[in-house]
Order: C-alpha cells, then structure tokens, then sequence
C-alpha cells in the first residue's frame, strides 16, 4: 500500500481558466527566452547553446527559445515509477496519485518544552523505524527526519540521513546534493539495489549555481529520476503577486527540466512547487500562508497541462507545536493539494517549518494524512452503496441499520478511523485522564518502536553501504572538510551500541 | 531654498524614491549646504522609517525602499564631505555581510539597514562573502563592528573560519564580532567566540550599540 500513494477519483479543482493557464505559460516562454536564467555551469551552457539556445557567457546567463521548451516539456514523462527496496513501496508519480513523503527538520524537539535541539544518532534511526510504519507515509524526503545528528560533520548529513533511511526502511528514497555527496548517493543506491530521486535546486530569482547544475548532470546520466526545486519567496526572491511567483518558479524549473531532457531525453522529472509568501516583518518565509495553496493550485493546474508531475513541496507549518494552527496550516496545504491535483507533497512530522520534526507529529500527521486519502477515493455510487432496497427493509423508526450484513460489510470501508483522535464521550473521557490526541500519538510512538522491526539489508548490501560511507568519509577528508577534531567525535558517535554498523 | 532642498532630500527617502533622493543630494551641493546638514537630514529619515518598521507601521518593502534611495544618496553626500574635509558625525561604524557559500540577502540587508538608521555607518560587503573578503573589509574599513550572517547550517561554519583568520591577522580584538542567521543560536556563537548574537533584526541594533560601548 505504502508506496503506491492515494488516488483521487474525482476531477481535479481547477482555480484557473484557460486563458490565465495560457497567459503563464506565455509569460514563462517569454521569461526564458528574453530574460533568461543564469546558470553557473560552462559545460551545461555549451550543452545549451549547441541545442539552440543564446548564451551569454560572460554573464552565464542563458536565453531558451519556446520550441525548444515546449519540445522538452512533450519529451517529459507525464507519469513514472522508481523502484524502492521492497517493489510494492516503489514510487508512482503522476497521474490521479497523490504520494505523501517525509517533511524533513534540521533538529528534533523536546517533547517537554517543545524547544529545538540537535538529534541524537539513536533518534534518527528510530524516526526512521517510525516512519516505516507508518502507512500514510510513501516515500522519504532528503535530510528526513533530521538534516543531521549528533557526532556527525555537516559534510557527511545528507549521506549519514540516507544511509540510515536505506537500512531503517524498504520505502523510496530521495537525496540532496553538496559537495559531490549525490556521487556517494548514487553508489550507496546501486549497493542496495534501488533507485533514488535527485535534486537539482535553483538559487532564485533565476539564477542556479554550479552544484545544483552537477547534480542535475549526474543524475540525467545515470538515468535515475529528478525533482527540481526552486525554493522563492514571493516579495523577496520572486514578485509578491502569485501569478508572477508562478512564471518565475515555472521559467526556474523549466530551465533546469530542458538540461535534463538534452542531457538524457525522457530523464523522469518531477518540477517542485515550494514558493511562500515573505513575512513582510521578519523576512522570514510564511511557510503555512494560504497564498502558497493558491500558487500550488494553479501551478498543478499549469503542469497538468504540460503533462509533468509537480511536487507541492512540504506542508510546513508556522506554529512551533502541534496545535490548532500548526493542524489548520498543515491540513490546508495538504488538501489543497489532493483537491487540485498534486503529485506529490512532503507531510509527515515537521514541527516548526523545515527547522525541526518529531516523530509524534508525523504519527498526528498520518491520521491527517488518511482522512485526505479517504476523501479523494471519492464516493462510490451503484445499486449496493445506494442501498434503496435495504431501506426499505428497514423502514421507519423502530428499524435501524446496525444489526445488517450490509452495515457490517460498509462501515469499515467508508469510514477512515483516526489511530490518535480523540474520540470519547465526556465521562469517558474524564474517566481516563482526560487525554487528548497528543497522548494517544505518544503512546502510538512507543508501541511501534516496541514492535516495528524494519526489514533489513542483506550483509553483502550492509557491508556496501557501510563501505560508500567510508570511501566519503575519506573523500572529505581529504577535502579538508572534516578536521582532526570533527573526525574523533565522529568516530566516537559510531561506536554507540545502538548504532551496530561503524 | 535650502530648507525646501533638505526638506525634499528627506521626503524622497521616506517616498523610496532613488532617483529623486540622489538628485536632491546633487541640488544640496550645488546650494552649498553643509554636507553635515543634509547627511543629518538623511539619517533622520531612515531612523523614521526605521523606527515605524519597528512599531510594525512599516514593513520590510518599506524599509528596504528607503534604504536604497539613501544608498542612492549617500556617495553624493560623502563625497562632498570628503571634499569639505569634514567627518561623518555616527554612533560607530559596521562592516556587514553574509558569509561564503550562502546567498541570503534579506536577514543581512535588514541589519545593515537599521544599523545605518540607529546612525551607524554601514559598509556592506554583499552575499556570499569570502573569510578572505571580510579579513579585508576589517583592515579597510576598521569597523567598530562585524558582523556576519548565515542562513544555513551548512555555511555557519564559515564564520568560525572568519574569527580564525581575523585571529590569525592579529586584527580579532580590533573589532566586535557579531553574528546572526537562521542557523545561528547562542550556543554557536559562543562556541566559535563571537562577540554576540542574537536571532532579530532589531536586537541586533540593540547588540551592536551595547558591542561598541554606544
């Protein structure tokens, strides 16, 4: 079930009409090609130039013509599938699916005062165990469910998080990239015999350096998938009206699907829709702010058009605990996304926008997570869901419809039970300490770390990844990027008896 | 006429208006009024803006528009002052910037702009500045303060790496290291011996007048 995401059964919501569909994508051709984008690779504007496009290398600045970008976007998959460890967890993305991923956290919380603090090597692994029990979980994101732990230099993160999420779980995983560390992603990947999706991130407005460029490069070539992500903040790094937001976001990560498509054509692509509204007081994105579901809504609406898979980004939420607002923010974005057509939207477990997670959260989010699946099954509608006979069985009151096969059969189908809700009558609910949502997610957290034992990794795979670890391990260090000091502690953190591997 | 002048150099910095900030700045030398005059003029325009973006009348486009039109404004003014051989009349003096490998302007510019309307003067070294660029920003400019932003935890490390080079030059007890960013805490600060931290905008001002004894 876990990786084959929810359908929706219904016709998408559509916020825009035809015309304003037009007029972005008029707008973004019209970006690309008179404004351009800078791109801070010499090989990839070459690449560029030899397919048409005008360059300017002096300013690195790359100028797409509109056939070129239209041929590109028709070269893109409209769906695909990326192979997991366990073939029924392997990804889908496209169509009328709807996959739900990990939101990631740079530290975890204390559950206590709610105040961030660096995770532990030993939470991290168990955030994974937990989220590979989850069921409404489908994939994982980069840097989830920490951006990194304790003991572990910030070079060897994105590494250590998806070791880590390969040996915890059979789920799909996605990686980052810094400093060539998609190189050991890769290598790590092809050891456990699975496929990752890449990442290629712009620098916005319009500008994407030469990180980012490599990632994109490597993973065309390799032939694994690739999410591209802008990451703007309408006001700041894009225009404050969403409309303009989206010919920005779309000129972004068009630009970087076209690369892809002449590195590799029919390179599987999923375009990541991650823009928020700056709070105009700190400068700080407002990552729960109505204004980026409309711009997921209509930029679904746009790529749906061009036939390519578009990720909602990640239902972060403002609040710094699980409350009314961080519920509202999450729920909202989340919806707005099954309704209007998402591919895919990064939910489970943060806490207070990308700086912190627990796995409670993604334990309360999962609850969220099937009511929305529940609801964008839809309603099935035939001779036995109407039930005209059996009502007339029934009858008036004193019939009633609790002791029918057809309520014993339906129920269960057409309710969603939440695990962690809070559903008991007052006396009951005082009888029993007046608990409420937040308990019951906390208790659920320790019943799956009791008896949640994720599938492991063959020896011969263990051994690999273990082995790619240490080859990076070397490579930065050499890099000059990991100290005499950072390496001691380094060493120290894995010889943990909770962390078996080292 | 004068009056009229620095009475239109102060209202264009409060309508962000560039242009006609840098032209009322060009008619204030023509009229030979004290470059002192009209600098006084400019910073009590911003500190106005400032001061309303603190009261949360104003908001970050605001401020951001009147920084810029008294960056428009400014070398004109400089330029006179230097020509008149007069000095600057400030709280202190601040070398900015946001450090190598991180491209986050807005958190940086903001300090910088409110720094320049508590009546700091301000050089901004920009984004993505180097541990070398800013060991040189120190020496040119020998700011009463530094101070540097990061946003991400992965380029945090970088100012560890200014400290040490500053510390390397002899220069690190020249200047108060301040420090700030998504991905700064107290704790970091402390660890990689800065001066000061703090997690706003206009704490930082606060920070920075304490830092230089103001």
């Amino acid at each position: 079930m876990a990786g084959r995401g929810f359908t929706r059964n219904f016709k998408p919501l559509e916020i825009l009409t035809e015309e304003q569909v037009e007029a972005i994508h008029k707008g973004t051709l019209e970006v690309l090609w008179v404004t351009g984008v800078r791109m801070e690779h010499e090989g990839a504007l070459k690449l560029l130039e030899k397919n048409g496009c005008k360059v300017d290398y002096h300013e690195l600045r790359v100028r797409i013509p509109p056939a070129l970008v239209e041929e590109c976007l028709r070269k893109t998959p409209s769906s695909f599938h990326a192979r997991a460890r366990d073939s029924k967890n392997s990804l889908m993305v496209g169509g009328n699916t709807l996959c739900l991923g990990v939101a990631p956290g740079q530290q975890t919380v204390d559950l206590q005062t709610w105040e961030p603090r660096v995770a532990t090597r030993k939470e991290d692994y168990d955030g994974v165990t937990i989220l590979d029990a989850l069921p409404t979980v489908h994939f994982f994101s980069p840097y989830t469910p920490y951006f990194g732990f304790e003991g572990v230099p910030s070079c060897m993160a994105m590494l250590e998080s998806l070791a880590a999420r390969i040996r915890n779980s059979t789920k799909f995983q996605c990686v980052g990239f810094s400093d060539n560390s998609e190189i050991f992603a890769i290598r790590m990947a092809q050891a456990a015999g699975i496929e990752i999706l890449g990442t290629c991130a712009w620098a916005p407005p319009l500008a994407v350096y030469r990180d980012a460029i490599e990632s994109t490069l490597r993973f065309a070539k390799a032939g694994l998938p690739l999410r591209i992500v802008s990451g703007q903040v309408m006001g700041g790094t894009a225009p404050a009206t969403i409309a303009g937001g989206i010919v920005t976001n779309n000129a972004e990560v068009i630009a970087a699907l076209v690369l892809a498509q002449l590195v590799s054509p029919g390179t599987r692509i999923l375009v990541k829709d991650f823009s928020s509204s700056m709070n105009m007081n700190t400068g700080a994105p407002n990552f729960g702010g109505i204004e980026s579901c409309l711009h997921n809504a209509a930029s679904n609406q746009v790529f749906r058009k061009y036939g390519v898979p578009i990720d909602n980004s990640t239902a972060y939420p403002n609040s710094k605990m699980p409350d009314f607002q961080s519920s509202y923010e999450k729920s909202f974005r989340l919806l707005v996304a099954a309704l209007s057509g998402a591919s895919t939207l990064l939910f489970h477990g943060s806490v207070h926008g990308e700086l912190s997670h627990h796995p409670v959260q993604a334990i309360l989010d999962d609850d969220v997570a099937g009511m929305v699946g529940r609801f964008m099954e839809g309603i099935t509608v035939d001779d036995e869901t109407l039930a005209i006979d059996l009502i007339e069985q029934v009858g008036p009151i004193p019939g009633h419809f609790l002791n029918r096969e057809h309520t014993r059969k339906w129920w269960k189908r057409e309710q969603f039970v939440p695990r962690s809700a809070d559903r008991l009558t007052y006396p009951e609910w005082i009888n029993t300490g007046k608990k409420g949502c937040l308990d019951y997610a906390r208790q659920r957290m320790e019943e799956i770390l009791a008896t949640h034992k994720p599938t492991p990794l063959t020896p011969g795979q263990e051994e690999d990844v273990e082995r790619v670890l240490e080859e990076a391990r070397r490579y930065y260090r050499e890099k000059g990027l990991i100290s005499d000091d950072e390496m001691a502690t380094y060493r120290e953190s894995m010889q943990s008896p909770d962390y078996p591997y080292g | 006429m004068s009056v009229e002048t620095i009475e239109n150099l102060k209202r264009a910095i409060l309508d962000y208006d560039s242009e006609r900030a840098a032209a009322m700045a060009r008619k204030a030398v023509e009229e030979k009024i004290a470059p002192t005059e009209a600098m006084g003029a400019m910073t009590e325009a911003i500190r106005q803006v400032g001061d309303a973006f603190g009261t949360g009348e104003l908001f970050l486009p605001d401020l951001v528009g009147a920084a810029d039109a008294l960056t428009a404004a400014t070398p004109i003014i400089d330029e006179e002052l230097e020509r008149v051989g007069s000095t600057k009349q400030s709280l202190g003096s601040a070398v900015v910037g946001t450090v190598f490998g991180d491209i986050h302007t807005i958190g940086k510019t903001m300090v910088a702009t409110l720094l320049t309307a508590e009546g700091f003067v301000v050089n901004d070294l920009g984004i993505n500045v180097t541990a070398e660029e800013f060991v040189q920003g120190v020496k040119k400019y020998q700011p009463d303060i530094l101070a540097m932003s990061a946003l991400m935890t992965m380029t945090a490390p970088e100012q560890r790496k200014v400290i040490e080079n500053l510390r390397k030059e002899g220069l690190r007890d020249k200047v108060k290291i301040m420090v700030g960013g998504g991905a700064i805490t107290q704790e970091f600060a402390d660890n990689i011996g800065a001066d000061g931290y703090d997690p706003t905008a206009p704490g930082a001002v606060k920070l920075a007048r304490r830092l230089a004894g103001r």
